[in-house]
């Protein structure tokens, strides 16, 4: 229940953190990697600069909603040694209470729009 | 390696220069990976060769600096009390400043192709940026964090004119020093091998004996640099290209005003080497030169139908000409 407070406290979520988290729900993921899937995910709307992506991801390591893997390859790039991150336990459950905000956002704003013609 | 590495390492390096702009301490921390992301951003919009993405990434990146970095700044500047001996925050905002004024200044500068005498590659109303550290003489510090390399054959380069130097022109490097240079039939014969020049473009309006067969005899109108060439640097019909300067014609070779007419570039008015062009707009020479109102409606008026778009980010290459022996 303490860790449902404290992830509340952390919402709502501005839309690059929030997508970081989801970029990394499956899997682990280096700067770059998080940056191509997040323009995935919001289909080119939300493409991350560098400054962007890694003020959130600092912000985000201090808040512990990520935390840094090891360095390593990217096989599908090249040899290069990349940085790579991880969510946390309390980032999971932040993005979730966010996806379930925004949900409830949804909902009300498809009663009240229901009537209206477009 | 392929040709878009051409464009993706400067980029890359004036990146490393912008990142001085965030603290150093985020710099520490993340600038490595920001400068990996950066290129590989750089490398995916390369793959993908669409002139409207390439401006769009431009554009996402200069915002996402300006932003983040004035942020990281802010951030660093509030909680500078709970940590100790921390930089002065006049000092850092001094240096993000400093470093925008050199970067703009005195690495880069923009220029505007106003003749038609590189057509083919460059067209009029092509703006563009310079690589001003290219060919700089770069001291041994510039050495050590700048990739310098000298002027070599086939570069296109941007110089002072050096008939009046408030000019800069545009043109291609066809001899270097000790080189023989003559034309026969409007074909370069350099050291007495013929050169395959793929880039230039011969639109031969009216025969010209001086402009294709170089170096006959100077004309009344030859400049006092184009006489000089011909009293001092003609060995057996050919022009011999002196110590610490060069030899350059336009790639519109029938229509331009070069080095055949005013003589050797010195080495040392060369200003750099063209990087991009930023915006290409249709318009006359004379606007370009003079701006003037008329200039300034019609670009309000047309600024969209007369940008030509495709030429967004272009990247003007140098390129090697062929050598192919002459059957004398």
């Amino acid at each position: 229940m303490e860790n449902e407070t404290k992830a509340q406290a952390l919402l709502p979520l501005t839309p690059p953190v929030f997508h970081i988290l989801l970029a990394l729900a499956g899997e682990e993921r280096h700067g770059y990697g998080i940056m191509q899937d997040v323009a995935q995910q919001t289909d080119g709307a939300l493409q991350l600069g560098p400054g962007t992506l890694y003020g959130c991801l600092k912000r985000m390591l201090a808040a512990g909603l990520v935390e840094e893997s090891d360095e390593r390859p990217d096989p599908t790039l090249d040899d290069e040694r990349r940085r790579y991150y991880r969510m946390t336990l309390l980032g999971k459950r932040v993005v979730r209470a966010e996806a379930q905000r925004l949900a409830g956002a949804v909902t009300v704003a498809m009663a009240k729009l229901a009537g209206e013609k477009a | 390696m392929t040709s878009e590495s051409d464009w993706i390492g400067p980029l890359c390096r004036i990146y490393s220069l912008l990142l001085l702009g965030y603290p150093a301490e985020f710099r520490r921390a993340y600038g490595g990976p920001m400068r990996q992301v950066f290129r590989d951003r750089c490398r995916e919009v390369a793959r993908r060769r669409k002139g409207g993405e390439t401006l769009r990434f431009a554009i996402n990146v200069a915002t996402d600096w300006v932003r983040t970095a004035v942020r990281e700044r802010a951030s660093e500047f509030w909680s500078a009390g709970r940590r100790p001996a921390r930089r002065n925050w006049v000092t850092e905002w001094a240096g993000t400043l400093l470093i925008l004024l050199f970067a703009t200044t005195s690495l880069v500068q923009a220029y505007v192709i106003p003749t038609g005498s590189m057509e083919g590659n460059l067209l009029v109303g092509d703006h563009m940026l310079v690589d001003r550290a290219a060919y700089a003489d770069p001291g041994t510090l510039g050495r050590a964090i700048l990739p310098c390399r000298d002027v070599e054959r086939g570069d296109i380069i941007a110089f002072l004119y050096p008939e009046d130097t408030r000019e800069t022109y545009v043109k291609r490097v066809i001899g270097l020093p000790g080189d023989r240079i003559r034309l026969e039939r409007g074909q370069v014969i350099r050291n007495g091998r013929r050169l395959v020049e793929p880039y230039t473009q011969h639109i031969a309006s009216w025969p010209d004996a001086y402009r294709d067969d170089f170096p006959l005899s100077p004309r009344p109108y030859t400049s006092p640099r184009g006489r000089d060439m011909f009293e001092h640097h003609v060995v057996n019909d050919e022009v011999v290209v002196p110590p610490g300067t060069l030899f350059a014609l336009g790639d519109n070779r029938d229509n331009s005003a070069d080095s055949r007419y005013w003589g050797f570039v010195p080495r040392s008015y060369v200003v750099g080497k063209p990087l991009v062009v930023y915006w290409s707009y249709e318009a006359s020479t004379e606007d370009l030169k003079d701006w003037n109102v008329d200039h300034i409606v019609d670009l309000a008026q047309h600024f969209f139908t007369k940008t030509r778009w495709k030429r967004t980010f272009l990247v003007p290459r140098s390129q090697r000409a062929q050598e192919v022996e002459v059957n004398r």
